[in-house]
């Protein structure tokens, strides 16, 4: 996997291993899930409306609402491409860097002696496409350390990795 | 937790013996119940014996229960609560061992729980009201779990939890016991740092926040009236207010009866800080467990120059209880006080004029003391406080400073940093800003840089990372008191 471009807020020297393009297939399923549900609900007062059972209801609010949703809905299908290619790890001599965000970004850095335990998870829909989520635990709640979309394999070597890394310079609290 | 070599299961310190809590305690615990039980049945029953002379019927119009049935049911209820209180008394017991303490409970559902002693966070002595009456103490040890408590020792007698911290204590320090007397502790001699008098924890509920929040309600009620040009219904203000005085009286008896007679003091085994005028409670904080410090101010104290101190302790996370008694570390000191208490809590600053560059912290501005503070294109996003927001990195710990009307600084040790993060969000990046937050363990601290020139920050994130791995390496051993050498240690700490 390519490195990405680089981003004001990056840490210097520092060459990203992007996660696999199949989550952005993953996102965009379950965008559509949400979008189509979302645009069911907000759809239903015009559906009223057409039906004569609402029709004092403003037109601009009947069909308003579903267009907002339409706009919204593409808006965030746009950005999906891009948000997935904005998150990135890196793995340095004493810890794991991540990134995330295009809008709101977020660069964090976690010492592997810090790390508590290290989860993977596979949802049904990951698992059909061979994808993982990896979760990094401190002792810190606020370490919302997660790297979603994963190649099994590679979610499974990082684990690893990890899980030995954090052994060898485990510090205590 | 942690994994325990299969040995210790074997073998668990044979000749260790269990003990067993104090007798009286299920009912200290339990006595909210009984007084249930006696207010819903018995009051109905009382009436009618003394005032009409009567038992009462069964049924609507039935027969009048004979006294003696009446007498027999009594009895069976409370012999039914005293085999309760014996049963709970009697399958509780708890043990201390060298490296553990165990404690068993539960008549039906078995708990057997063991933590280890060097994982200790803090040590709790509770005396709630009824306790205080027997002179039982509850004993409550904490480990690195925000949760509830590891153990809880309910209720012992008050010089017997003292003892037991003390050994507790001692042993997880790694003090070597006298062989002669292995049962012989001696509770490690401790030095008076600051007491805080009656008037200034009154003076300090009186300014709290709660009064800023009674002074916006009146306030927001007097424009109301204002607007409506008409003397507002007197009683419909009374129905609205009475509820809301009961709660800001709660509020002010909290903050009031939690930080009552407040006293710190310093020894070997960590912080020591005792409070509460009906439930006291003495707490002990080893060396090192200390994760992050708040200083904040908030407006009507400035007037005073009173500050409070929070702390993030792994074993208490955040305190919702008693409006956060157990994570104040200063419940409001002038700022002479709040010098000492830091000086426990980070015995090295780091810096070689600790008492300008604190003072810079909580009240200081600009770039003096070498603060580097938010750019002057940053001002549109913190209007108020561009000029306080800012941080300085000592040898042994990051002071984040921010806040204008609630003044504010966190003081965080290189050792105890856990992660840290880089946020920009669109304006922040238009201003070439970024947020730089720091990731401590659950409490009411929370430490975060804001609206950093970009370089600087990312340097200060660089910088900070590098700083953390090399003070994790040179950070004491948790065995405090015992100078272990790092390989042996290292083993020790292995999950």
């Amino acid at each position: 996997m390519r490195s990405q471009a680089r981003e004001p807020i990056d840490p210097a020297n520092v060459e990203w291993t992007r996660v696999s393009d199949k989550l952005i297939m993953l996102r965009i399923i379950g965008w559509l899930i949400g979008f189509l549900i979302a645009l069911a609900i907000f759809s239903i007062p015009l559906v009223l409306k057409l039906l004569g059972f609402w029709s004092e209801l403003p037109a601009f609010i009947a069909w308003g609402l579903p267009a907002v949703v339409l706009i919204i809905g593409i808006w965030r299908l746009l950005l999906i491409p891009r948000q997935v290619r904005a998150i990135g790890y890196a793995e340095r001599h004493e810890d794991l860097l991540i990134r995330q965000g295009l809008f709101f970004q977020r660069v964090m850095v976690v010492p592997y002696g810090r790390m508590q335990y290290v989860d993977i998870s596979v949802g049904p829909i990951e698992r059909a496409v061979g994808l993982a989520s990896l979760k990094l635990h401190t002792a810190s709640p606020t370490t919302n350390a997660t790297l979603v979309g994963l190649p099994a394999a590679e979610a499974a070597r990082l684990r690893e990795q990890l899980s030995s890394l954090g052994e060898a310079k485990l510090a205590g609290l | 937790m942690t994994e325990v070599p299969v040995k210790e299961y074997t073998d668990p310190d044979a000749g260790d013996r269990w003990h067993r809590v104090h007798p009286v305690s299920p009912m200290v615990k339990g006595w909210i119940g009984i007084i249930a039980v006696i207010v819903i049945f018995g009051r109905g029953l009382f009436e009618d014996l003394l005032v009409d002379g009567r038992t009462p019927r069964i049924g609507p119009e039935g027969e009048f229960l004979p006294l003696w049935v009446l007498v027999v049911l009594v009895v069976v209820i409370a012999l039914l609560f005293a085999l309760s209180f014996f049963l709970s008394w009697y399958f509780t017991r708890y043990q201390v061992t060298n490296d553990h303490v165990r404690i068993n409970s539960g008549v039906i559902f078995r708990q057997h729980r063991q933590a280890r002693l060097d994982r200790v966070q803090a040590i709790d002595v509770v005396q709630p009201l009824l306790a205080r009456l027997f002179s039982l103490a509850e004993l409550k040890f904490e480990v690195a779990d925000s949760g509830s408590s590891a153990v809880r020792l309910s209720y012992l007698k008050l010089s017997e939890a003292q003892l037991l911290r003390a050994t507790i204590l001692a042993r997880a320090a790694g003090v070597k016991q006298d062989p002669e007397h292995p049962d012989e502790v001696a509770e490690a001699p401790e030095q008076s740092v600051l007491e805080l008098p009656p008037r200034r924890i009154i003076g300090a509920t009186l300014l709290s926040g709660t009064t800023i929040f009674v002074l916006v309600a009146v306030v927001a009620l007097a424009v109301v009236a204002l607007v409506l040009d008409e003397p507002l219904p007197l009683g419909a203000v009374l129905a609205g207010a009475v509820p809301f005085l009961f709660a800001m009286a709660a509020a002010y008896w909290a903050t009031f009866s939690n930080s009552f007679n407040f006293r710190a003091a310093i020894s070997p085994d960590g912080i020591r800080l005792r409070y509460g005028l009906l439930e006291t409670r003495a707490q002990t904080v080893p060396p090192g467990r200390v994760q992050a410090v708040g200083i904040v101010q908030s407006p009507l104290w400035r007037f005073a120059g009173w500050y409070k101190m929070q702390v993030n302790v792994a074993g208490y996370g955040v305190d919702t209880q008693a409006s956060g008694a157990r994570t104040t570390l200063l419940p409001a000191g002038t700022s002479n006080e709040v010098m000492q208490m830091l000086a426990l809590v980070l015995p090295d600053p780091g810096v070689d004029e600790p008492f300008e560059v604190f003072g810079a912290a909580i009240s200081g501005q600009d770039q003096d003391c070498g603060f580097i503070t938010t750019p002057r294109r940053g001002r549109i996003l913190s209007l108020l406080s561009w000029r306080r927001n800012g941080f300085l990195a000592t040898r042994t710990a990051l002071i984040c400073r921010s806040g204008w009307m609630w003044k504010q600084a966190q003081v965080v040790p290189h050792e105890r940093t856990q992660s840290l993060a880089l946020h920009q969000g669109p304006l922040t990046r238009r201003l070439g800003l970024a947020d730089v937050v720091l990731h401590s363990t659950p409490g009411p601290v929370s430490a975060k840089i804001w609206h950093a020139d970009l370089d600087t920050a990312r340097r200060l994130f660089d910088e900070q990372a590098e700083r953390a791995a090399s003070a994790r390496l040179i950070s004491p051993p948790e065995h405090w008191l015992e100078q272990v050498d790092r390989g042996e240690e290292a083993d020790h700490g292995k999950p």
